[in-house]
C-alpha cells in the first residue's frame, strides 16, 4: 500500500503540493488526472524518494519512503514520462539488467528476471537490440520492462502514452491490462484519459497540488470540467 | 556515433581485459617508436583490429572526423614561421611524424568501444584496479559512456534546429555561440535526469556485474599487448647494446 499523508512540496517558494492525503491499496489501479503543472509527477516522484517531502511523509508498504528510499524503489518501480530519459545502457537486456543487478542479486535470478521482464511486455528474446533502433513504442515498452525487472508492488508510469502512435498506444495499454491482472497495482498519471480510462478502479484528479476528486471514473468525470482533462467520452 | 554494438565478431568474444591490456600495450608502442617502419607497423597492426571488430575504417575516420580535422591542421601550423622563409619543413615533419600516431590508437579504441558493452568495462575496471579506487574509476567510466553519446546527439539536434530556421546564414561566431550555450544547458539537464533515472533504479557501488571469463584466445592477446607495451624498452636496451664498447670488442 502506498500511503500519503499531509504532503507538501514546494519549489522556489512556490506550493506544488499542499497538504496531499492520498492511498493507494495494492492491486488497484488509480488514474492520476490533472493539467500540466498540477503537480502529478511531483507526488509520484515521492511515491519512492526521488524527492524528499517538505512536510508529511510517504509510506510504501508501512515504511517511511524518505527514510528507506532502496526498499521504496524496489517495491515502486517507476516509468519515466520519457522513456530515453530513463534508459542508461546501449542495449535492452543491458538496460532492463541494470536495476536487478543494483540489488545485488545472483546472475541466474538476474537473467530470470530479465527474460520475465521482457516477456511480460512482449519483446522476449530481444534483449540484444540497440535501444537507439527500437520504435516509440518498443521504447516505451523497454522502460516499462525496466521497472517491472525490479518486480515491485506498484507499478507508476508517467505519462505512458505520451506521443505514441494509436498502435503504440493500444500495445501499451494491452500490457498495463496484463499486469493488472498479475495483481500489480497501477498508478497512471495522465492528462488523456482516452485510452486509460477502461484500467481503471479510481480516477485522482490534481489542481495546482490539491486533490479535488476521487472515487470511480464514472463518478468523478464531471467533476473534470474545465481542468485541462481530456474526458474520454468527447 | 560509435558505441557497442552486440555481434559475434572475434574482438566481440574476447574478455574486456586482455582488450584493455591490448589497447593500452598498442597506445605505448605507437607513441614509444619514431622510424616510418615502426609506424607501418602499427598501422597495420590497428588496420588488423578493425578486421577483428568487423569496423568499417570509413565509419571510424567518419566518427573522429573532428579529431582528424584538428590532427591535420598541427603540420602545417607547426611549419609557419614568422619570418622567411615563412614555411619550415622540419618543425612540420616532426610534427606529422607526431600526429601521424593518433590515428591508429584513436582507431584501436574504437574497436574496444564497438565491441565491449559499458558494464563488461565497468567489470574489467573493478578487476583490475581492486578496492574504492577501481569502484569509483569503472562508475566515472561507465558514465561517461553512457553520457557522452547522449551530448553529441543533443549537439547534432541543435545543430539541425538551427539549420532548419535558417541559421545558416547567421556567421559562424553567432552559430557556435549558440550551440555551445544550448549545448551546455542540455548537458546540464541531461545529467540531472540520468543522476534521477539511476536513482529510481537503485544504483549501487557494488552491483551484480557480468562475470568475465578468459578464453584461450584471450592469452595471446593479453601477451601482445603486454609485448607491445615494453617494446619501447626493448628497442631502447636493443640499440643501447648495439652501441656498447663491450659488445663491439666482442
Amino acid at each position: 500500500m502506498i500511503a500519503v499523508r499531509g504532503l507538501t512540496a514546494t519549489r522556489r517558494d512556490v506550493v506544488v503540493l499542499d497538504d496531499v492525503d492520498l492511498t493507494i491499496e495494492n492491486g488497484e489501479h488509480v488514474l492520476l488526472v490533472g493539467p500540466n503543472g498540477s503537480g502529478k509527477t511531483t507526488l509520484v516522484r515521492h511515491f519512492n524518494a526521488l524527492l524528499d517531502p517538505d512536510g508529511g511523509m510517504v509510506e510504501v508498504n508501512g515504511t517511511d519512503a524518505a527514510a528507506s528510499p532502496v526498499a521504496a524503489r524496489t517495491s515502486v518501480g517507476m516509468v519515466f514520462q520519457h522513456p530515453r530519459d530513463q534508459f542508461v545502457a546501449g542495449t535492452v537486456g543491458a538496460d532492463v539488467a541494470f536495476g536487478p543487478e543494483n540489488l545485488g542479486l545472483d546472475r541466474a535470478e538476474i537473467d530470470r528476471r530479465v527474460e520475465a521482464a521482457l516477456d511480460a511486455v512482449d519483446l522476449a528474446g530481444q534483449q540484444d537490440r540497440r535501444i537507439g533502433a527500437l520504435s516509440g513504442g518498443e521504447q516505451a515498452r523497454v522502460a516499462i520492462a525496466g521497472a517491472l525487472a525490479m518486480e515491485p508492488d506498484h507499478l507508476v508510469l508517467d505519462e505512458p502514452l505520451a506521443g505514441l502512435d494509436l498502435r503504440a498506444r493500444r500495445s501499451v495499454v494491452d500490457r498495463l491490462r496484463e499486469l493488472g491482472e498479475n495483481g500489480t497495482s497501477i498508478v497512471a498519471v495522465t492528462h488523456d484519459l482516452r485510452d486509460l480510462i477502461e484500467l481503471a478502479d479510481r480516477v485522482v484528479a490534481l489542481v495546482d497540488g490539491v486533490v479535488t476528486a476521487d472515487g470511480p471514473p464514472e463518478t468523478v468525470l464531471d467533476d473534470l470540467e474545465g481542468f485541462g482533462v481530456r474526458d474520454p467520452r468527447r | 556515433m560509435l558505441r557497442y554494438t552486440p555481434g559475434a565478431t572475434l574482438a566481440h568474444r574476447l574478455d574486456p581485459r586482455s582488450k584493455l591490456c591490448f589497447q593500452i600495450g598498442f597506445a605505448v608502442a605507437a607513441f614509444g617508436g619514431a622510424s616510418v617502419g615502426w609506424l607501418a607497423g602499427v598501422y597495420a597492426l590497428a588496420a588488423l583490429a578493425l578486421a577483428a571488430g568487423r569496423l568499417d575504417p570509413r565509419r571510424v575516420a567518419s566518427d573522429y572526423a573532428v579529431v582528424l580535422a584538428v590532427l591535420a591542421l598541427a603540420p602545417p601550423i607547426a611549419g609557419i614561421a614568422l619570418g622567411p622563409p615563412w614555411f619550415r619543413v622540419e618543425p612540420a615533419l616532426h610534427s606529422l611524424r607526431a600526429v601521424a600516431r593518433v590515428p591508429p590508437v584513436l582507431a584501436v579504441s574504437a574497436v574496444y568501444v564497438h565491441t565491449t558493452p559499458v558494464r563488461a568495462t565497468r567489470a574489467a575496471i573493478e578487476r583490475l584496479v581492486p578496492g574504492r579506487p577501481g569502484q569509483l574509476l569503472a562508475v566515472g567510466v561507465a558514465l561517461v559512456v553512457r553520457l557522452f553519446p547522449l551530448v553529441v546527439e543533443d549537439l547534432r539536434t541543435i545543430r539541425r534546429a538551427i539549420h532548419a530556421r535558417g541559421g545558416a546564414n547567421r556567421p559562424v561566431t553567432d552559430r557556435a555561440r549558440r550551440l555551445a550555450v544550448q549545448g551546455l544547458d542540455r548537458t546540464l539537464a541531461r545529467s540531472g535526469r540520468l543522476s534521477v533515472a539511476l536513482r529510481a533504479r537503485c544504483f549501487a557501488w557494488n552491483p551484480t556485474l557480468p562475470r568475465l571469463r578468459f578464453s584461450r584466445l584471450d592469452y595471446p592477446v593479453t601477451v601482445l599487448g603486454l609485448a607491445l607495451a615494453l617494446s619501447p624498452l626493448l628497442r631502447w636496451l636493443a640499440q643501447s647494446a648495439a652501441r656498447s664498447p663491450l659488445l663491439a670488442i666482442a
